[in-house]
């Protein structure tokens, strides 16, 4: 779920001259809507690209479950846990498909798994701004459900039709998923919206905090305002159709009739539609923290990590001991 | 013993009602307790694709625990959420080591749980699981014999998977048979209470609702001795109690105050 | 014979499964498994949790020969006249055969014949 950061590469692909010729027939390839496949040649930056886009999104998901886990076992029913326990645990199945397609893209560079890991704990390996933030009720549970998993749907969409087949499959697969965890969120939104005084008084607090994360989601709308996003590159690629802005102008679009009918407000009192730009036009969010935040200094950033570490290192011993001895046998 | 085919039928005799429902509370507060476990390990298994099918097993296992606390409903013993987030500690029914913590630390910070507690418990709780639910199938009361019988169709795949687990870290390192060796003395150490029926256990057996103890335990080490050999030469102690009738851990409260957390944050609220 | 390591434990296998008796085996997706039994016990609720499973394979990734993407490129590719081993080439025959008040065999007709009459 995520496509801004920076991810390494070029808008000027640097093509070696003997390459020039395989480099127009890949791109006529991708412009005649074919997929690429893991052993097909490709451009660097292509390839570069990919990789810190895919381990980023795919270590987003598996850092995305642990928000949503930290409610999972504290369900306030059998149906909820039960529900949310499902929908976590597809998170975790998305972060599986992701870094399997990540991880074929970099077997040239001889790396796996663990190094994906390794360089998530050393922070090389940044995760989606969301997952740095604290969960302090139930209504938070909801809020990632219904609004977070709703703009990752919005920016998983839009690059169902990705130039890498691998990729696209697996986007596919996962979209198909997201549609549960729609309603899934929906549902615990819907039962605080329509609850107790306390219920409502919890939603709408969540709103308030998550409110400038959500925007902060699709990233800042051009290279001016953080000067590191490369969002052109996989436009180009084919990989995404959208850029940030629209992405976030498509997400106003569809969640915040919905906000507004549930009676829920967001902490900005000078948001409107424009009627002739045709756009939402909203107070920006302070894209400085946004760069503190993905540098792993966000509120939950040393936490989380610390979870994912003691996780991994407690059970070294078990992926040793299953390690088959011999390499390639 | 004629077959009780309702819950109607069940509660006109008083005895028999007292019995069933006591073993319905054993058989889903287990099942909630081990599933609850699974759900504080979810994220944190040795790897992703493990995290997801033992993610599986965690949810079907509540599941089942939900069917039970379904058929307490039907005999009026209150909603299957209040009875899963309500009861006091000492109205538990789950054996005291079906409640035991995953290992140091908690699910939210400095999680060190212990990958060998959760092979040797799961396995050993799937391998009883399997013979109680087979049990099951043959008791007088009819609802228990066909949720038994529904329960059985998927709950071969969390045996299998938990058996895999078992044999191939016994059979690795030292170290992970060092670990493994080390969980399962602390088992048998605790286990005594898993193989028994609780206070109304010579009745149940009377009334036909489940076999008796001995046979359970007899048909429980022919299943695992296949994999622990020496199991028959064994004996289970009960270090803390009986959970069966009422003893529990601080454990338990810890399990409890977390999954009722929210449950408890609002009386009136429906979630 | 190298040392066992922890990067050893990351072995690839390609997870096909079986929806149905009458559908064939679909490829689902990849996984990574220390050896095959895990591989198996794996293989199901992390790609098919929400469908039906009749049967699955796990294939060590190693022991498929796939086509190189040059093979693909090259050996997949086919002129477009070979109508005569389809159906397609003798479509003329269902004019004929109209003209003789006779119905063609086509498809559909054969597939229709799983059942004789009983005599």
């Amino acid at each position: 779920m995520y496509n801004y950061l920076e991810y390494g590469g070029s808008d000027q692909p640097n093509v070696p001259e003997q390459d020039q010729e395989k480099y127009e027939q890949f791109m006529a390839r991708i412009e005649a809507g074919e997929k690429i496949e893991p052993d097909d040649w490709m451009p660097e930056d292509y390839r570069q690209g990919l990789i810190k886009l895919i381990s980023m999104h795919g270590i987003s998901e598996i850092m995305g479950a642990l928000p949503e886990k930290e409610w999972t076992p504290k369900a306030p029913t059998m149906k909820r846990k039960l529900g949310i326990m499902a929908k976590v645990q597809d998170e975790m199945g998305h972060g599986q498909l992701l870094l399997r397609v990540a991880e074929d893209l970099m077997k040239p560079y001889g790396k796996n798994r663990e190094n994906i890991m390794e360089d998530l704990l050393s922070g090389d390996l940044k995760f989606h701004n969301v997952f740095h933030m604290p969960t302090k009720t139930w209504a938070d549970a909801g809020m990632v459900g219904w609004l977070v998993d709703g703009a990752a749907i919005i920016s998983q969409t839009n690059m169902l039709d990705a130039s890498y087949g691998p990729y696209q499959r697996a986007l596919q697969r996962i979209c198909q998923e997201e549609v549960f965890h729609a309603q899934h969120g929906e549902a615990i939104i819907m039962a605080l919206a329509e609850g107790t005084e306390y219920q409502r008084e919890i939603l709408q607090e969540s709103l308030n905090r998550w409110w400038p994360a959500l925007l902060m989601f699709f990233g800042p709308s051009s290279a001016d305002t953080t000067g590191t996003s490369k969002q052109d590159t996989m436009i180009k690629y084919r990989i995404r159709k959208s850029s940030n802005e629209e992405l976030r102008q498509a997400f106003l679009d569809k969640y915040l009739p919905r906000v507004f009918s549930l009676g829920l407000t967001v902490p900005d009192e000078t948001i409107h539609y424009d009627e002739e730009q045709e756009m939402w036009v909203y107070q920006q969010p302070d894209w400085n923290e946004f760069k503190q935040i993905i540098k792993n200094k966000g509120p939950r950033s040393k936490e989380r990590l610390r979870l994912r570490e003691v996780a991994y290192e407690n059970n070294r011993w078990v992926r040793e001991a299953l390690s088959p001895e011999a390499i390639g046998q | 013993m004629t077959q009780v085919t309702s819950a109607q039928e069940a509660m006109n005799d008083a005895a028999y009602l007292k019995a069933l429902t006591d073993l319905l509370y054993q058989l889903a507060d287990d099942d909630f307790l081990i599933s609850f476990r699974g759900s504080e390990w979810l994220g944190l298994a040795p790897h992703i694709e493990e995290d997801v099918a033992f993610s599986s097993i965690t949810q079907n296992t509540m599941g089942h625990a939900l069917m039970y606390y379904r058929l307490l409903e039907d005999l009026s013993e209150g909603e299957a959420d209040a009875l899963a987030h309500e009861r006091e500690p000492s109205n538990r029914r789950n054996a005291v080591y079906f409640e035991k913590k995953n290992g140091e630390g908690e699910y939210l910070t400095e999680p060190y749980y212990d990958w060998a507690l959760a092979v040797v418990r799961n396995f050993l709780y799937e391998s009883f699981k399997k013979v109680k639910l087979e049990a099951l199938t043959k008791s007088s009361y009819t609802p228990l014999a066909n949720v038994a019988g529904k329960v059985l169709m998927e709950q071969p795949y969390h045996l299998s998977h938990w058996k895999i687990w078992f044999n191939q870290l016994y059979n690795s390192t030292d170290e992970a048979k060092t670990k493994l060796q080390s969980r399962l003395e602390e088992a048998w150490q605790q286990f005594g209470d898993v193989l028994e029926l609780g206070e109304y256990a010579t009745e149940l057996e009377h009334f036909d609702i489940i076999s008796g103890e001995d046979d359970l335990k007899e048909r429980f080490i022919q299943e695992v001795e296949s994999t622990i050999a020496h199991i028959r030469d064994l004996s289970f102690g009960k270090a803390f109690g009986s959970g069966r009738e009422g003893d529990h851990t601080p454990d338990l409260d810890q399990a409890l105050n977390t999954l009722a957390e929210v449950y408890r944050s609002d009386e009136k609220a429906v979630w | 014979m190298s040392e066992s390591n922890e990067t050893n434990f990351y072995q690839e296998y390609e997870v096909f499964s079986k929806k149905s008796v009458k559908s064939p085996i679909q490829h689902q997706f990849s996984l990574l498994a220390p050896n095959e039994e895990m591989a198996l016990s794996m293989a199901v609720e992390n790609f098919m949790r929400r469908e039906d499973v009749l049967d699955v394979w796990v294939v060590k990734r190693s022991n498929i020969r796939s086509m190189t993407s040059e093979e693909r490129l090259n050996l997949t590719k086919r002129l477009d006249n070979k109508d005569y081993r389809r159906t397609k080439g003798y479509g003329y025959l269902r004019k004929k055969w109209k003209e003789k008040e006779q119905g063609m065999l086509d498809e559909k007709e054969i597939m229709s014949w799983k059942e004789v009459k009983k005599k």
